[in-house]
């Protein structure tokens, strides 16, 4: 087992650097450079030629482009990643204050949609055929193909405008911050988030659901006579349950790029609408180091898949 | 009569609907199997072998059900219905791997993949038994270790995959006889083995017979198995059991022209390889649409129009049974 995570992570590394340089790139060619913004445009044109050479000396920008990849490549690593456009702020820092957030309703997101959509996957496969199965049949279809803001966006109208029951956005109040005042905040945007995902999990696991029960090891199982509920849950669940877990860590990226859209609808403070504030305002560095972070998220994310997947079914611990 | 009986079906009748068209998968069987005493059944692929075995343990797929006819149980506590009790009730669950065990034909897929060998054999005595888990856990490995396992104790702890398949058809075996049933149900336990296998499976399933005196429903296509293992044969043909009998009755005189054609069919070690082994003509009929009469007579050499009704069964001892219009002149000119 330790072999494996190992293994594997030495695969997630090569591929966190080729990452990181396609990064270093696309900052390499946004126009200007340091020295460029660090000026104020109003006494741009007293200062001589000479002096932005010298200061771009100063900053080793003068240096070869894989020089200055590798200086700013082991500056990734320590965590320094480099400063802001506006206001000079250290990335680190806006991300350190903006991450709680999103984890929050990221990890919100993805229990919910794991819990809930297999629990309706497995019911609509025991109900095969029912009304409840054709219902959630439909149900599910619209949720994958319904975009999520607009889910939000009705979400909004219904239960924090017209019904009030919840707020319609942000993360919390100033002064009410134990779990109770907080739990109204995220219900909403949560669920819309997890909508596209809970619905793709729900007709994954009953398709998984139907074929485990179709095998014949349900048929030995039912012949020593074992109670149903065990033959469905023990054995064919355990067995759906394989698949499911590889859907929903492919599907781990359309989370954290839905949870950039949510978090703008929702006024959430997270990381994400810090994304789209960073590209309105033509926050270069901010932008790049931002989807750095949400690609090493998904890479560590199925990092875990891959373990879990591993743990859960004794055929793929051996590979 | 009834006390040296372990299982008695009677005139049963299993169809399966498909498509809003209805197949006679078995219709009409009725055979006894005795205490400690094993039951081969023998037949064509498609004659309804495995569906009578599922109809036993109503183990049944949703489209098929019982038509008519009994299945009844001789417990210690009296005879049970079958036939009569709720599919997956409480009183089906306590018959099932506790009363009447089954072994399938495919021991690669029979197992769940997920859990250890060990769990899936101590699942039954969960069930079954009030034996505690460490008594379960040493009654699983003293069954593997009967099944001749070695280091049974590691193998447990392991899963389906890292068994062989005979080792997988032995785990089988120990699942089954893991409550010591009084009915074994054998659905062609080593079709999907070698050879030499095989030998060791029957050894181990005549071992068990003996010793716990389990009756045993043994369903093979292979003539051998049945001279080999077998104290009674039932041989099957869409659906009815066209003869039947005690192995000598059935084997060295058969009367039905399907049995014996049966019986040609099988090449005899020794006899070289000019041996005339006869192949039976004609295909098995479409199941949806099967032959009004005798379901044999569009593929037999001796069919009129006697035939073309359905033949009562007759006895031609206590023990053996025909079901031909003119079994008694063929007979006669052989
Ligand atoms: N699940 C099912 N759905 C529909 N029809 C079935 C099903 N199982 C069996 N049948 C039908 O029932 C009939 C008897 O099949 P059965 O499986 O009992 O044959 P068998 O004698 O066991 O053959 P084999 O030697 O190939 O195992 C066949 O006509 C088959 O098509
Ligand atoms: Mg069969």
């Amino acid at each position: 087992m330790l072999t494996f995570i190992l293994r594997r992570l030495l695969i997630t590394i090569p591929m966190l650097v080729a990452i990181s340089f396609l990064v270093y790139l696309g900052l390499e060619l946004t126009p200007g450079d340091a020295v460029s913004h660090m000026i104020n445009p109003e006494v741009a044109n007293s200062i001589s030629p000479e002096q932005l050479a010298e200061m771009r000396e100063a900053l080793g920008l003068n240096k070869s482009f894989f020089e200055r990849f590798s200086i700013w490549l082991f500056n990734v690593v320590q965590g320094n990643f480099g400063h802001s456009l506006s206001g000079g702020v250290a990335i680190s820092t806006i991300v350190l204050d903006r991450l709680p957030a999103t984890l929050e309703l990221s990890i919100f997101a993805l229990l919910f949609s794991t819990v809930i959509g297999c629990s309706l996957g497995v019911i609509s496969a025991l109900k095969r055929g029912s009304p409840t199965d054709s219902a959630l049949t439909v149900i599910g279809m619209l949720g994958v193909s319904i975009p999520e803001f607009f889910f939000g966006l009705v979400a909004i109208l219904i239960f924090a405008l017209n019904l009030g029951w919840l707020p319609a956005g942000g993360r919390l109040l100033p002064g009410y911050d134990s779990f109770f005042d907080r739990l109204p905040h995220i219900i909403l945007p949560g669920i819309v988030l997890s909508l596209m995902m809970t619905a793709g999990v729900m007709r994954y696991s009953r398709s998984a659901m139907l074929d485990s029960l179709s095998r014949e090891f349900i048929r030995t199982a039912r012949s020593k006579g074992l109670p149903e509920w065990r033959i469905n849950l023990i054995h064919g669940f355990r067995v759906a349950l394989t698949p499911v877990v590889v859907l929903i860590g492919f599907r781990l990226p359309t989370l954290i790029g839905g949870s950039v859209v949510i978090e703008s609808v929702f006024q959430w403070p997270g990381v994400g609408s810090e994304l789209i504030d960073a590209v309105r305002g033509s926050d270069y560095p901010l932008v790049m180091m931002i989807a750095l972070l949400s690609v090493f998220a998904v890479l560590l994310a199925s990092l875990i898949v891959d373990i879990l997947t591993a743990l859960i079914d004794p055929r793929v611990r051996l590979g | 009569m009834a006390n040296n009986l372990a299982l008695s079906v009677k005139d049963l009748k299993t169809f399966f609907y498909t498509n809003k068209r209805c197949n006679k998968a078995v219709n009409g069987v009725s055979f006894d199997i005795k205490k400690g005493k094993t039951l081969g059944i023998v037949g064509e692929s498609g004659c309804g072998k495995s569906v009578t075995a599922s109809t036993i343990m109503q183990l049944l797929p949703k489209l098929s059900r019982i038509e008519e006819g009994s299945v009844t149980y001789y417990s210690d506590n009296g005879e049970i219905r079958i036939d009569q009790l709720e599919r997956d009730g409480p009183e089906m669950r306590a018959i099932r791997g506790e009363e009447i065990a089954m072994i399938f034909q495919d021991p690669m897929t029979a197992l769940n993949p997920v859990y250890t060998v060990g769990y899936q054999i101590e699942e039954s005595l969960k069930y079954h038994t009030d034996l505690n888990p460490a008594e379960r856990k040493a009654r699983v490995i003293e069954l593997l270790a009967d099944m001749g396992i070695p280091l049974p104790e590691k193998r447990a702890t392991e899963y389906p995959h890292n068994y062989s398949g005979g080792m997988r058809q032995r785990a089988m075996i120990a699942m089954a006889m893991s409550c010591n049933p009084k009915v074994l149900i054998a659905d062609e336990p080593t079709t999907a083995l070698d050879v030499t296998i095989q030998a060791q499976i029957f050894n181990l399933m005549t071992k068990l017979k003996t010793e716990n005196d389990t009756a045993i429903m043994l369903i093979t296509h292979d003539m051998g198995v049945i001279a080999e293992l077998a104290d009674e044969v039932a041989v099957m043909y869409m659906g009815n059991i066209v003869e039947a009998g005690t192995v000598d009755d059935v084997l060295r005189r058969p009367q039905h022209p399907y049995t014996r054609a049966l019986l040609d069919s099988i090449p005899v070690l020794g006899r070289g390889k000019d041996q005339d082994i006869k192949s039976i003509r004609g295909a098995t009929p479409d199941p949806y649409e099967r032959p009004i009469g005798c379901q044999f007579a569009p593929r037999c050499d001796f069919a009129t129009e006697a035939c073309n009704v359905m033949p009562d069964e007759e006895f031609l001892s206590d023990t053996h049974r025909v079901s031909c219009a003119r079994y008694k002149e063929i007979f006669e000119n052989a």
